[in-house]
């Protein structure tokens, strides 16, 4: 058996300087793969092209460090701390190629890529401007079409299998069976892409796995790379991991509101770092993981 | 009644009676979780609570930031993905009640939670999540909104989440599922919609709240009758589980 494990500057290395196709897992402030992100920064990618059901601070740090040219989305928040400021001052000021769904259609549209199917229908995103927007910028995704079965009127959506995919999870074996603690909005996203790449919180035995066969959200056929990085979605909450760090994320939702205190944020935090453990050392350490410890009942900080 | 009481509470407790037995509702934060939960606390123990982002039916003893905070799925009874709420429960008809929320409301029922246009162009502020769907296909919607002159308007800057389009049939004609109604909770009063042109009307005004008050904060032409219906008051129980057993720490109320 080839193991899957990788380094995580190898597997960030693996994406093309510029113009990848790649879809990230995080939503709002939970399970985002920001060492992952921190490292494309590190790494200079440009011209991304990026897709994601709801966003979170895991793509705002992305946009911000201007590696995005597109992106896909249903929108996206920090929940109650804040905005995707990064990406909405991006968007206003004309600089990212913006396509917005809704969080069901864009899913279907991973979902249509996990089949292998070419497309498939909804009647979401009808009458909206979401769609009227799509159409008018000649979205190659989107054709409203009568269906042959009902002779209702659908959207007909494209299927998406993005080159590269990106998740944060708490465990996966060697071979690259995922265990997911928590809801699973991010399964058929990583099940969509040519080669999904999984940051966990620790890598299990095959053993394990086999003890808890019913937690395995994406079998190892689906996985092209896996990845230790403990507290590997700091700040954002990994459930029954740790929490996510509320001090930590109300200032990044003050600081992303100004493109210049973005920057100062960029320099110290991310390329002020040479990988992950230093980020983590650099927002406090040993210390301030330990603060945000989860309860093993609650699965969060009780 | 003999308890004062908050405008939050009333509108949580309006939401609250809208809700029956055994129906399937899809939440997200703040005042639609409450009114979901006081309804389950008492004549709704069949109530079903879905959260987009794939947790149905938890209790959770602590009010969260939002629903990717881990405290809202605390002991749930089922864990799926996006496609899982949405798709296979929402998509397939089984969402009897949609709570929304957002920037804007206009006379039809749509809704913007996306943008806001301003004298040099938009400004983009959150998007749609899975709101347009749950606009799209869930039976009855309920919109909790802060009444506001600006937020009650004409026509919304953004159609996120789709109402009853331009009014009369234009809903159906767009091909989109017809809904059995869309009501508008506001701290002023209740609106829903007039049965053939689909426009904005009022239900009731609140406790207190005179027809100059709602005309004055809506940015809307709306006719209210003298003998316009009044909300119904929250019981002294409501009241009592609202700050007690829901929202303890009062967060939302």
């Amino acid at each position: 058996m080839k193991s899957k494990v990788m380094e995580l500057s190898q597997a960030v290395g693996e994406i093309p300087e510029s113009n990848a196709h790649l879809a990230l897992g995080g939503f709002a402030i939970a399970r985002n793969p920001i060492a992952f992100v921190n490292e494309i920064i590190r790494q200079g990618k440009k011209e991304l092209n990026v897709y994601q059901t709801v966003a979170g601070m895991d793509t705002d740090l992305l946009v911000g460090a201007g590696a995005v040219k597109k992106l896909a989305y249903s929108g996206g928040s920090l929940d109650r701390f804040g905005r995707l400021e990064r990406i909405n001052e991006a968007i206003d000021q004309g600089r990212l190629d913006i396509r917005e769904y809704s969080g069901l259609s864009i899913s279907l549209r991973f979902l249509a890529g996990s089949m292998g199917i070419p497309f498939i229908p909804t009647k979401s995103l009808l009458g909206t401007d979401m769609l009227r927007d799509l159409i008018r910028k000649n979205d190659d995704s989107i054709k409203i079409e009568t269906s042959p079965f009902d002779g209702e009127k659908y959207v007909y959506l494209k299927s998406l299998q993005p080159d590269f995919a990106v998740i944060h999870a708490q465990y996966a074996d060697e071979k690259g069976n995922v265990i997911i603690e928590g809801p699973l909005w991010d399964v058929e996203m990583a099940k969509s892409a040519k080669k999904l790449y999984v940051t966990v919180e620790k890598i299990v035995s095959t053993e394990f796995v086999k003890r808890n066969p019913e937690k395995v959200a994406i079998p190892s056929m689906y996985t092209h790379a896996v990845i230790e990085v403990p507290y590997g979605a700091f700040p954002t909450a990994v459930y029954k991991a740790y929490d996510y760090d509320k001090d930590f994320l109300a200032n990044y939702a003050k600081t992303n509101k100004n493109a210049g205190e973005y920057k100062k944020f960029l320099e110290e935090y991310v390329f002020g770092t040479r990988n992950h453990n230093e980020f983590l050392e650099k927002a406090g350490g040993l210390a301030r993981l330990n603060g945000i410890k989860a309860d093993p009942v609650f699965g969060y900080k009780a | 009644m003999t308890v004062e009481y908050t405008t939050n509470e009333l509108m949580a407790v309006t939401a609250s009676r809208l809700l029956r037995d055994g129906d399937n509702v899809v939440v997200g934060l703040g005042l639609p979780q409450i009114a979901s939960l006081l309804a389950k606390a008492t004549h709704a123990p069949g109530l079903n609570i879905v959260y987009e982002i794939g947790v149905i039916n938890p209790d959770a003893v602590e009010m969260g930031v939002g629903i990717a905070d881990p405290r809202l799925w605390h002991n749930t009874e089922h864990f799926t993905s996006f496609v899982g709420t949405l798709g296979h429960v929402l998509q397939k008809g089984l969402i009897d009640v949609g709570f929304l929320g957002g920037l804007q409301v206009d006379k039809y029922g749509n809704i913007n939670s996306t943008l806001v246009k301003t004298e040099s162009g938009s400004r983009h502020i959150n998007g749609s999540g899975g709101a347009a769907d749950i606009a799209c296909f869930a039976r009855r919607i309920l919109v909790i909104m802060k009444h506001d002159k600006r937020k009650l308007v004409e026509n919304v800057d953004f159609i996120t989440s789709v109402g009853h389009l331009r009014g009369l049939d234009t809903r159906r004609k767009e091909g989109v599922p017809q809904c059995e109604y869309i009501k508008i909770i506001t701290n002023l009063c209740v609106f829903g919609f007039d049965e053939d042109e689909k426009v904005l009307k009022i239900e009731s005004l609140h406790p207190g709240v005179a027809a100059r008050d709602v005309l004055e904060n809506t940015g809307v032409k709306v006719h209210i009758p003298d003998n316009a219906a009044k909300t119904g008051e929250p019981t002294d129980e409501e009241i009592y589980l609202l700050r007690n057993r829901i929202d303890p720490l009062k967060m939302y109320i």
